[in-house]
């Protein structure tokens, strides 16, 4: 990243422990500012709280699955301030309906095994904020 | 106007509507012998009764069958619950309803207006009298039938409907319904959001969701069914909801079984791979260069073999879509040459692990085809795959791209190895087929070729093997000038967004690697 850009802040919804800490690592390194949550209604108190640029949204995370999340996020009555980019990262093919649902709500989707850490940051920069 | 009423009257419309066409067209024809052939007025009346007749008859019979229908589902439904009735005679087959479900669970509410209707004004023994024929009705409709209360508690649950739960009436009755079904919509539009819309507004009102999925704890299956929910504020005894609902399981479970096996078993592969993948990049990032020149190149033998089976991974997923008609393509203009070098680039890595050199040939005045860029990539892939797995001592795979006689653009892989036996080649392209010589020698499952064909069928192209033994092979397909295609095509456009199996960014073209 150029040093003049402004350092973007990321929530990362993930629920695999490992996963998580590559891309913290691979995020930082890029100059990203990350925030790891793995518990889905956690995560929605993070994303009411606090200001993100981008967040990084697993389907399969305890406690709110991520396209209940998604619905919540989407949803201007509940979460007012919300300006985040949000993209689904996950490994599971997901049914039509879903996916119709997905791309008419979510910014962006990755096949998480597709990617490594350095590839999903490339990806992630050419987002325009 | 109630359901039944607006049920009579769509009968009455078709009705007027068949016996408007059928004089229009007596009407048509009398005027059109009269005027065009030299027939006398007698003949053409006796035409015209006889084609009347014919015409008549066949509208009746089609709107009696229409009208009689209902009535047979009831005839059956009354013989099926009564008890004096000699010969055991089975439910009404409640898919067959022609009349429809909304009204079909809307007589049903009917059936509870009534009743507490009734009830309010009746004395002690009357009450009972009806309760027993009101729960002996619910018991025997052989559909599940919940009674809900304004706070969504249930009043009434049929037997029926504690079978289908696998829980006991008694358990079932003031429990709140949310508890006990768990429901999830195919879309926004869900019961409870329905419900409370309705509660606010509307003095009563019927909603139908198709394709419901009821979430049931531990090891019962997961069941669908689509669902009938009728609201009336004004019942006095307080059973506001009736939800009725229309088992459909066998059907809808049917539809994504076999992919959602598939789609389990691609998760939990894919979810060690990913972390395989991340860490074999930090090694390389971290020591590549500063090890000694064996472990550095076990660092790309890593590399290339959790590439070979993130494509793998891909294969099963795709072939699974294709037998189950889901594979979904979506051809764009792309520039062949590039989309071609990218998918040369994802596997040199494996190829130079095998010291084997891909050598590229494509010619540079190529026009822009009309492909779906991942799966087209894929052929590519398997098709090298397949050419390093069976390149034994040779060292070079070419791979050449031009345009041919007939104005499509071809691409060929060839390679130098032991070539494949005349009498297997028509077999090539099928499924979990490989070769046996090779069998013990070289790994893989033969869903390769059998993809391949696949797609490149759906991109209206062709695929074909040349080979002799010794001398290794070339395997080619076609594919179609983006020109060509949307000729064929007309709608053909490049959406803004690009979708994939593997993922797309809104507004923006697909990336991967």
């Amino acid at each position: 990243m150029e040093e003049n850009k402004e350092i973007r802040k990321i929530l990362v919804i993930e629920d695999e422990h490992f996963i998580g800490e590559l891309y913290t690592r691979a995020l930082n390194k890029s100059g990203y500012e990350v925030k790891v949550i793995a518990d889905g209604v956690e995560a929605l108190k993070e994303a009411q709280t606090d200001y993100y640029d981008i967040i990084l949204l697993d389907l399969m995370i305890p406690n709110l699955t991520g396209i209940e999340l998604l619905d919540i996020l989407r949803d201007k009555t509940k979460t007012p301030h919300l300006r985040a980019k949000v993209i689904i990262t996950t490994n599971l093919e997901q049914r039509e309906d879903v996916k119709t649902k997905i791309e008419s709500q979510a910014d962006g989707y990755i096949i998480k095994a597709e990617l490594t850490p350095m590839e999903l940051v490339e990806f992630l920069n050419k987002i325009k904020l | 106007m109630d359901d039944f009423q607006r049920y009579l009257n769509k009968f009455k419309i078709r009705l007027l509507v068949s016996l408007l066409i059928e004089n229009l067209i007596i009407v048509g024809l009398i005027y059109l012998t009269v005027h065009y052939l030299n027939i006398g007025l007698k003949e053409t009346l006796i035409i015209a009764c006889l084609l009347s007749f014919f015409l008549s008859l066949v509208t009746t019979l089609m709107l009696s069958n229409g009208l009689t229908s209902p009535l047979k589902q009831l005839r059956q439904a009354i013989l099926h619950i009564s008890p004096s009735y000699n010969q055991p005679i089975g439910a009404p087959d409640t898919n067959k309803l022609t009349l429809g479900r909304e009204l079909v669970s809307n007589l049903i509410s009917q059936l509870y207006q009534i009743a507490s209707v009734a009830n309010k004004n009746a004395t002690e023994i009357e009450k009972t009298k009806y309760d027993l024929s009101r729960d002996f009705m619910a018991n025997n409709i052989p559909l599940p039938i919940f009674v809900l209360d304004n706070n969504e508690n249930i009043k009434f649950a049929n037997k029926i409907a504690a079978q289908y739960l696998g829980i006991e009436v008694n358990d079932l009755i003031n429990k709140n319904i949310y508890t006990i079904l768990d429901m999830s919509f195919p879309t926004n539009n869900t019961f409870d959001y329905w419900l409370k819309e309705v509660k606010g507004n509307t003095a009563n009102s019927s909603n139908q969701w198709e394709r419901v999925k009821l979430n049931i704890r531990d090891q019962h299956p997961t069941l669908y069914f689509d669902l009938s929910a009728y609201y009336n504020v004004g019942n006095p005894e307080g059973y506001c909801t009736i939800l009725t609902l229309f088992d459909h399981t066998k059907q809808y479970s049917q539809d994504d079984q076999s992919i959602s096996f598939v789609a389990l078993t691609v998760h939990e592969l894919r979810t060690p791979l990913t972390l395989l993948k991340g860490y074999v990049e930090v090694f390389n990032q971290e020591f590549k260069g500063k090890l000694n020149p064996e472990m550095d190149s076990f660092l790309d033998k890593m590399r290339a073999s959790s590439d070979q089976l993130t494509a793998f991974v891909n294969n099963i997923l795709n072939v699974a879509r294709v037998d189950n008609d889901q594979m979904e393509l979506k051809l764009q203009k792309e520039n062949w040459s590039e989309v071609l070098n990218q998918a040369i680039d994802t596997i040199d890595l494996r190829a130079k692990v095998r010291n084997i050199a891909l050598e590229r040939d494509i010619a540079t005045d190529l026009p822009e085809v009309g492909v779906d860029r991942l799966s087209i990539q894929e052929v590519v892939l398997n098709l090298i795959d397949n050419a390093i797995k069976y390149s034994n001592d040779s060292k070079v795979i070419k791979i050449k791209s031009s345009l041919n006689g007939e104005g499509l653009v071809e691409t060929t892989v060839q390679d130098f190895g032991r070539g494949i036996p005349e009498s297997i080649i028509s077999k090539l392209f099928t499924k979990f087929y490989r070769d046996h010589h090779n069998r013990a020698q070289v790994g893989g499952t033969g869903l390769g070729l059998y993809l391949s064909k696949a797609i490149i069928t759906a991109h209206q192209g062709n695929i074909w093997v040349h080979s002799k033994e010794g001398d290794g092979s070339i395997f080619g397909f076609s594919v179609l000038p983006f020109e060509k295609l949307s000729q064929e095509q007309k709608n053909l456009s490049n959406d803004d967004l690009v979708r994939s199996a593997h993922g797309w960014i809104k507004n923006h073209s697909y990336y991967r690697r």
